[in-house]
């Protein structure tokens, strides 16, 4: 029976295309707004975790006193045997070492004298280390400017503004200088083989970014680092599970009284961001809720069109002979896959234009400037499992409803009177 | 006439089909107002907040001040302008002096930025007379923010370390006299406030300032040399950048919305069209003009965003005017990336963005009811009337 | 009690009779301590929150305008080496094989880890020069009898207007500094311990540097070999010297 309907979907050009496309495009609109409303909202959020906070993060009790002043003499130390039980006891979860740290740049000229200086932040990140997981987790790629992201020991990448303050290109030499853990001076040569752009004007003006193992060496971190950074296995941060993981951890490993012993914080007992996470969450339910509603309509309606501009046709196969049941049964058989069909291309295309504004984002640099905010200035779309199957909602539901109430009207009319709309 | 009359009459005899098309185009009237409205309310909440704690009306740099420079902030102090005095006296303007410090509150070690400003000035809120004493230990004023930060509370001291012009190393215990609550994040994250004569005192610079804040916006601000006047468009650019920023990408979500709405009008459009073939012809053989048939039906069209309209009005002016009232809940964290943000938003909706959205739909509305009914223009009414037309 | 406090009030009426000049006491004290030149080893002891730390490194100065240290030790340090040309400071490292000035902000920073900035480092000793200096007092520090020297400054341009030194009446030593903010605050102290007679000179091979402002213990000096009056050559304060 489903190719003979399918039979006359094709070939009714008024049965079939139109309303899939209206079901297509609404559907498309719902996954867009669904992916576009999670992306810019959860934007910020990711964007801490991936770039500061993780999911969880440990570092020691000293240092979370007072966390912006990047002390590198607080890091932890023995940090192999701790990522080591880390991993042993929560296998599931990514543990990541960084170390962030401060100092200054300076280049030299070609006969060594100093050309230009400026302070800088820095990162020591698994570029080399680990598979070199932090170049996808920090969006190295598409971050990147010119150059390449770092292939050895000693080469590092340098934000995009800093460059240019600095009169330096890709190939040029870099010395850093800041200060060890012990606080000696830490004096070492790099080469720049990137530029990147973070796309927060605060990093651009003054970053660095080097491999974890060098920035150990550099700072004389041997078995140290400043922060362990923990990712639920998702990728998506879940506060019940981060806070179950917290406790379990510190009540194993931290120790009040030593202010050097380890102790794990969730990213929403970081940056304040707790409260700005539940507003999220709610913000996002209503706006999808509001808007699945109002698709619903929509869609509703085009079901109950499609339905009702058949009434002649139905009347001649109601005087044909088929039953007033039957021919209900395959007007709603029709719409499940008309609605069927609708929801999977608009959800198609919907991941499509998703996954475009997804990976390219849409860059609204332009309108910023002179800022140091830590805001980005690129909105990004997010696909996420929801994405997938919250077109067929509207897309499905509401066709079938629409249909079904259309329908409602063969029962009330007579069989002549529908008979009649055909000769119309 | 007769047409609005018709198609009022043809849009209510629809029933169901219209009132769904109507719900849903009254929803896209009610969010983008209401999105507006908090972005303006923001807006207007974090300049006036702006205006009140950080700016004034506009300010007078010594030329060589950049905010964003900590190396030059100590060279960027020279002598209040003698043609200023007046308006210092009259708190029509005030002066602030700025320089790089150090503070150790338990024994940590950190730097800040000393503002030290008169305790009897008018222009700005934050409540400087606290400063106002006669005691020789140094008073200070600093936000919450920087309370919380550094674990501090009124009554408390902390030494202070600071180079004076001259680049000799002074220090002293300072007192904090009180703590003030801003939404202005600028002016309290390390930021210490003193009495202006005492930081002239601590720097040995007596008579000298780094900026000077006036009162009023208006105010005819005359050139003087040495210092470069700061407008209200040049210090609340930031600002104006991140609302813009906001209002594009909430475009994108009205965007999205109301082509939801269009497309719904649009299929009711082409189904009554195809639906009304024969009245379509038989008007047509009436006597009325293609023309006019189609300015029936996108009337017809377009009257949804009417009724929409008062829909919208219906149960959107409760709605709206009580958030209007009640604000719109910001969570805390929010103030912590820069920007002044109080607890609670207050929208503010103005007649321009009422009747600027009204008539956006009104006119989106009227195209996407055109665009089915041109067809009519081409159509044969013989054929029309005998329904041939798919 | 009151018996130490008679003995007190006792020294001080009996010192007035005989009390040098401060200016003559300074100078004793440069004749005593400075020479043509030195060579020093020595033992920088650094106490962290974590742990403390020892880094060994020879100096080679004149007067107080040229000055060249060499890290010897931890390894990582070997081979790092600065000089100090009047207000002019340059680093270099093997590593690296660059010689950076050091300038401005980076003057503020403290010299490895310790409570001495490099702005410490730099600062001019000419004393008589820059403060008048007036004898207030006499103390015992250590069962040793000093005389009490306040400094207070002649010109605008230093960075610490007062200071406070007590100088060991025999050997005139200074047995500790102490230098103040412009109202008075105690910003640093320094102690000098270990006096030891080397070549004919007392001289402490000891000091505890501490900035009071801050928590934490200080860091210390020890003073393992020290020559004077060496032929130091030339080339030793020249930037090319560093990279040799």
């Amino acid at each position: 029976m489903i190719k003979f309907l399918l039979k006359g979907l094709i070939r009714d050009r008024h049965r079939s295309l139109f309303p899939i496309l209206s079901i297509s495009i609404g559907v498309t609109l719902t996954v867009l707004m669904q992916a576009w409303v999670t992306g810019i909202l959860g934007d910020m959020i990711d964007f801490n975790a991936r770039f500061t906070t993780g999911h969880t993060k440990v570092i020691t009790r000293a240092y979370s006193e007072n966390m912006q002043q990047m002390a590198s003499d607080l890091a932890i130390v023995g940090v192999d045997e701790l990522t080591d039980d880390l991993e042993k006891e929560f296998p599931n979860m990514n543990w990541i070492n960084r170390i962030r740290f401060g100092g200054l740049i300076d280049i030299p000229d070609e006969s060594g004298i100093t050309k230009s200086q400026g302070p800088v932040v820095g990162w020591g990140i698994n570029i080399l280390t680990d598979n070199g997981s932090d170049i996808e987790r920090m969006n190295l790629q598409k971050a990147m400017r010119a150059g390449k992201i770092p292939t050895k020991s000693g080469e590092i990448l340098m934000s995009d503004e800093l460059a240019e303050k600095l009169n330096v290109k890709v190939g040029d030499d870099a010395t850093f200088l800041g200060s060890t853990m012990f606080g000696s001076m830490a004096m070492q040569n790099f080469v720049i083989v990137g530029i990147v752009h973070f796309g927060t004007t605060a990093l651009d003006k003054g970053a660095i970014i080097i491999d974890f193992k060098d920035a150990q060496e550099v700072l004389n971190m041997e078995n140290a680092t400043s922060e362990i950074l923990g990712y639920l296995p998702s990728g998506k941060y879940n506060n019940e599970l981060a806070s179950e993981i917290a406790n379990d951890f510190n009540s194993k490993y931290s120790n009040s009284e030593d202010e050097f012993s380890p102790k794990m914080l969730t990213l929403s007992e970081q940056n304040d961001l707790k409260s700005m996470l539940e507003y999220m969450d709610s913000i996002i339910g209503i706006i999808i809720f509001v808007f699945i509603f109002a698709m619903s309509i929509v869609l509703w309606n085009i079901g109950l069109i499609g339905g009702l501009r058949r009434y002649g046709e139905i009347g001649l196969r109601l005087a044909i002979g088929e039953s007033k049941g039957a021919v209900y049964r395959k007007m709603i058989y029709e719409s499940v896959l008309i609605g069927l069909f609708g929801s999977l291309f608009g959800t198609i295309i919907g991941l499509g234009f998703s996954y475009l504004l997804q990976t390219k984002g849409l860059d609204l640099s332009s309108m910023m400037q002179n800022t140091s905010m830590m805001i980005q200035s690129v909105y990004r779309a997010k696909i996420t499992p929801l994405t997938f199957y919250i077109g067929f909602i509207p897309g499905l539901f509401s066709t079938i409803i629409g249909t079904a109430l259309a329908g409602i009207g063969i029962y009330k009319r007579q069989t002549a009177q529908l008979f009649r709309e055909l000769e119309n | 006439m007769l047409s609005i009359k018709l198609a009022f009459r043809n849009l209510i005899g629809a029933g169901l089909r219209t009132w769904l098309n109507v719900i849903v185009l009254s929803f896209s009237f009610v969010i983008i107002i209401w999105n507006k409205g908090v972005l303006n309310g923001w807006n207007e909440q974090a300049r006036h907040d702006m205006v009140e704690w950080q700016i004034g009306g506009g300010q007078y740099w010594q030329e060589n001040y950049d905010p964003y420079d900590m190396f030059t902030i100590n060279e960027s102090h020279s002598a209040i302008p003698q043609e200023f005095k007046n308006d210092i006296a009259n708190n029509e303007m005030t002066p602030i002096l700025i320089n790089t410090g150090t503070i150790y509150p338990d024994g940590r070690m950190q730097n800040v930025i000393l503002n030290g400003i008169m305790p009897n000035q008018k222009v700005l809120k934050i409540p400087t007379e606290k400063l106002e004493n006669n005691s020789n230990e140094i008073s200070v004023l600093i936000g919450k923010r920087m309370a919380k930060n550094n674990k501090l509370e009124v009554g408390d001291y902390f030494p202070i370390r600071w180079r004076d012009a001259n680049e000799t190393f002074d220090a002293s215990d300072a007192k904090v006299v009180g703590i003030f609550n801003s939404n202005v994040p600028v002016i309290d994250q390390g930021k210490i406030w003193i009495s202006l004569q005492q930081l002239q005192k601590m720097l040995v610079t007596p008579n000298e300032a780094t900026m000077l804040i006036t009162k009023n916006v208006d105010r005819k601000n005359a050139e003087v040399d040495g210092w470069i006047f700061r407008d209200h468009k040049f210090l609340l650019s930031d600002m104006d950048e991140i609302i813009r920023m906001k209002n594009v990408g909430g475009s994108i979500f009205y965007l999205i919305l109301l082509a939801l709405a269009l497309l719904a009008i649009f299929d009711t459009q082409v189904l009554s069209i195809f639906r009304r073939q024969k009245e379509i012809g038989t008007e047509i053989a009436l006597g009325m003009t293609r023309w006019q048939v189609v300015r029936l039906f996108t009337v017809e069209g377009a009257m949804y965003s009417i009724f929409a309209a008062v829909l919208a009005a219906i149960y959107g002016i409760p709605l709206l005017a009580l958030q209007a009232k009640n604000g719109f809940p910001m969570p805390e964290a929010a103030d912590s990336y820069g920007l002044p943000i109080a607890k609670a938003i207050y929208p503010t909706y103005s007649l321009g963005l009422i009747f600027g959205t009204v008539f956006v739909i009104f006119i989106a509305t009227l195209i996407v009811s055109y665009l089915p009914a041109k067809k009519i223009s081409k159509i044969n009414p013989t054929d029309a009337i005998k329904g041939k037309i798919q | 009690m009151k018996k130490i406090l008679i003995l007190i009030l006792m020294t001080i009426v009996f010192i007035n009779a005989q009390t040098p000049s401060a200016e003559m006491i300074l100078e004793k004290i440069d004749e005593n301590m400075t020479s043509e030149n030195q060579v020093v080893t020595s033992k920088m002891i650094i106490h962290g929150r974590r742990a403390s730390r020892i880094i060994e490194s020879k100096s080679w100065s004149v007067g107080d305008s040229k000055n060249f240290t060499e890290y010897l030790s931890p390894a990582r340090e070997q081979g790092t080496k600065m000089l100090k040309i009047d207000d002019n400071l340059w680093i270099y490292t093997p590593s690296t094989d660059r010689i950076i000035k050091i300038s401005g902000h980076m003057l503020k920073q403290s010299v490895m880890g310790s409570d001495l900035s490099y702005e410490d480092m730099m600062e001019s000793q000419e004393l008589t020069e820059n403060y008048d200096a007036k004898v207030t007092g006499t103390t015992v520090i250590d069962e040793v009898n000093c005389w009490v020297i306040n400094l207070i400054g002649k010109v605008d341009n230093l960075a610490y207007h007062k200071r406070k030194i007590w100088v060991d009446k025999n050997k005139y030593i200074p047995l500790r500094e102490e230098l103040y903010a412009k109202n008075g605050k105690l910003l640093k102290r320094m102690e000098l311990k270990d006096i030891k007679n080397i070549n004919g000179r007392w001289y402490p091979t000891k000091m505890i540097f501490k900035d009071m402002l801050k928590r934490g213990q200080g860091t210390e000096f020890v003073i393992d070999d020290i020559k004077f009056d060496q032929n130091i050559p030339e080339y030793k304060f020249s930037k090319a010297g560093l990279k040799r």
